[in-house]
């Protein structure tokens, strides 16, 4: 069996479990942000009438809202926090930063575990080895709420083999869109994707996570890379309690190994309106943009800030766009006043947001006109996410990001990392 | 489970923010229907029927997995949707809260908008009834069909935790 396997039959208290399989397995986490915590408190509370079972395993995060911008967003909040209230679960109200972060960052995800969240990228756990998927509202609120179980289809598995270094200016999200690209959008639906090779094992943990961040999109139902020693020294530099790491066995079969190198990669970015729609940044320098971002479920790591910072020393954010940067966590944004990121990237003309999603979906920030274009570090560039349905969102790495808040427009990072 | 009605005809990986659009989510039903799918086809929540059947292309209803994409389509009363392919979470949501769905690859290029299709959702044989072309769906794992027949997940959670 593979990891997810071992996983799921663990969880499901089988000695095996096959592709295609149905099981019922018990939950050890589920994740809840703002908005889908409310939907999903709803339905739970008005059509399920039960006691939350294990409330210490259920987690809402504030994270769209840092700050609510209108009544209707402050009365959400407002049930979402008598909600949490009523039935014990954790609660981290705004300001604490993006979901999948925070969740990490406070040892609520442990290698081995079977991880659920209505965040659709709650995959990206598969980063940390744990089976990781999103479920809708009422799978939270009708089995995992009142028993602490889900159902789940065990998936075929596809090898997604890395290797090859980068060539300077490109980074492992230039990789992660690229490949983003290749398998395709809806290229491994229902598929689960083990990202192997000596690329991934050679990409710290941060890095490592832009991987599991992208399958979703890829339509697969989780992704994930076996927990090695640096997986397991990350996690106990956030949690001390016990865990049971889980590595698939040796004679593991695959449905279909994928190969890819990245050493002749160039900076990549996708291009609105899907998230398929990849090109190389030479292709759209010189488009206009408004905003630059820097946030999001893959994006306001303490990395990017750094790459960021290798662009915008010495220089200033252009007059005709705005720079926004979003830390993930608390934890981030501390380390990067320590650094010294702050302020120089503070000084260079760029804004400081508090810890959240920033403008993923627009609810706190990040609304545009039809005439208004944002290349930003997010997931995804669909229209209607970001204002109106003709506003355009470019995504990319941190330094094509701050490359091009700096030119006003887009701009291939390597001419300022002369 | 049968149904019948007039085709609504949409293209590949429609987003579930297009569904339902991200500013709309806590808005009361009736606004939310409005809107449903406006920016593929305004046409379609100004004049969409109870029965209506929604044919779509590929991996329809990515992106968020929040319910309320399925939810919403389910609440514009439409019989079913037939896909080519569904992200995997509006798959799993349309049978959790209890609404037809079809994957049923090739279907798209022998339906028109306007046209009246006849489905069997059990046996997933599909009708074009205006062009008298004839479709067969992938079959639905009986356990999706037990939920269905359930009415959704919810009805069935007691018998699914064991603890029914």
């Amino acid at each position: 069996m593979n990891m997810i396997e071992k996983i799921l039959a663990r969880a499901s208290g089988r000695k095996a479990v096959e592709p295609g399989e149905v099981v019922v397995a018990n939950v050890d986490c589920l994740l809840l942000h703002d908005l889908s915590g409310y939907l999903t408190g709803r339905v739970f509370e008005k059509e399920v009438h039960r006691p939350m079972r294990y409330p210490e395993r259920v987690v809402m995060i504030f994270d769209h809202h840092f700050c609510p911008p209108s009544e209707e967003g402050a009365l959400v909040l407002q049930e979402n926090r008598a909600f949490a209230r009523r039935h014990g679960i954790n609660l981290f109200d705004c300001g604490n930063g993006n979901t999948h972060h925070v969740a990490v960052r406070n040892g609520f995800i442990r290698p081995g575990s079977v991880i659920v969240g209505s965040d659709s990228h709650t995959p990206i756990h598969g980063t940390l080895g744990c089976f990781a998927t999103g479920l809708g509202n009422d799978s939270h609120a009708g089995t995992v709420m009142p028993f602490g179980k889900a159902w789940f289809k065990v998936p075929d598995t596809i090898e997604v083999r890395l290797s090859g270094r980068h060539k300077p200016g490109v980074t492992a999200r230039d990789a992660a869109l690229w490949l983003t690209a290749q398998i395709g959008e809806g290229g491994a639906i229902y598929k689960s994707l083990e990202f192997t090779g000596p690329y991934i094992e050679q990409l710290d943990f941060w890095d490592r996570w832009l991987f599991p961040h992208i399958v979703v999109d890829l339509g697969a139902k989780c992704g994930y890379i076996e927990p090695d020693e640096k997986t397991l020294a990350f996690v106990r530099t956030v949690t001390d309690k016990p865990f049971d790491a889980v590595r698939g066995d040796a004679d593991r079969k695959f449905e279909a190994k994928w190969e890819w190198d990245f050493s002749a990669l160039e900076p990549q970015l996708a291009c609105p309106p899907t998230v398929g729609n990849v090109k190389t940044v030479g292709e759209v320098a010189g488009a206009p943009v408004q905003w630059a971002e820097l946030g999001g479920h893959g994006g306001g790591r303490l990395e990017d800030f750094r790459l960021a910072a290798q662009i915008l020393k010495g220089r200033h954010v252009h007059r005709d766009s705005r720079f926004n940067l979003v830390p993930s966590s608390r934890a981030v944004f501390t380390q990067a006043v320590r650094e010294g990121l702050v302020e120089l990237l503070h000084e260079c003309g760029a804004t400081w947001f508090p810890p959240s999603t920033g403008s993923n979906q627009a609810y706190n920030m990040g609304a545009m006109t039809a005439d208004e274009t944002m290349i930003s570090t997010h997931a995804r560039n669909f229209p209607g996410r970001n204002g109106n349905p003709e506003a355009k969102m470019y995504l990319a790495s941190a330094l094509t990001v701050a490359a091009s808040a700096v030119a006003g427009k887009i701009a291939d990072p390597r001419q300022f990392l002369k | 489970m049968q149904a019948r009605g007039r085709c609504w005809k949409f293209g590949d990986n429609i987003p579930t923010d297009r569904i339902v659009r991200t500013d709309l989510i806590f808005k009361p039903w009736p606004e939310i229907l409005k809107h449903v799918l406006e920016t593929c086809n305004p046409e379609f929540p100004a004049n969409v029927k109870p029965g209506d059947i929604v044919v779509t292309g590929k991996h329809f209803g990515q992106s968020s997995g929040r319910a309320i994409a399925a939810k919403a389509m389910k609440n514009t009363k439409i019989s079913c949707i037939i896909a080519e392919g569904f992200a995997r979470t509006f798959y799993r949501n349309g049978f959790e809260i209890g609404m037809p769905i079809l994957e049923c690859p090739g279907i798209t290029a022998q339906v028109s908008d306007g046209d009246i299709l006849s489905v069997d959702i059990e046996s997933g044989k599909v009708v074009n009834e205006t062009t008298g072309a004839k479709l067969q769906a992938s079959p639905t794992p009986p356990f999706l069909l037990d939920m269905l027949k359930a009415g959704g997940l919810i009805a069935m959670a007691e018998r699914l935790a064991g603890e029914g």
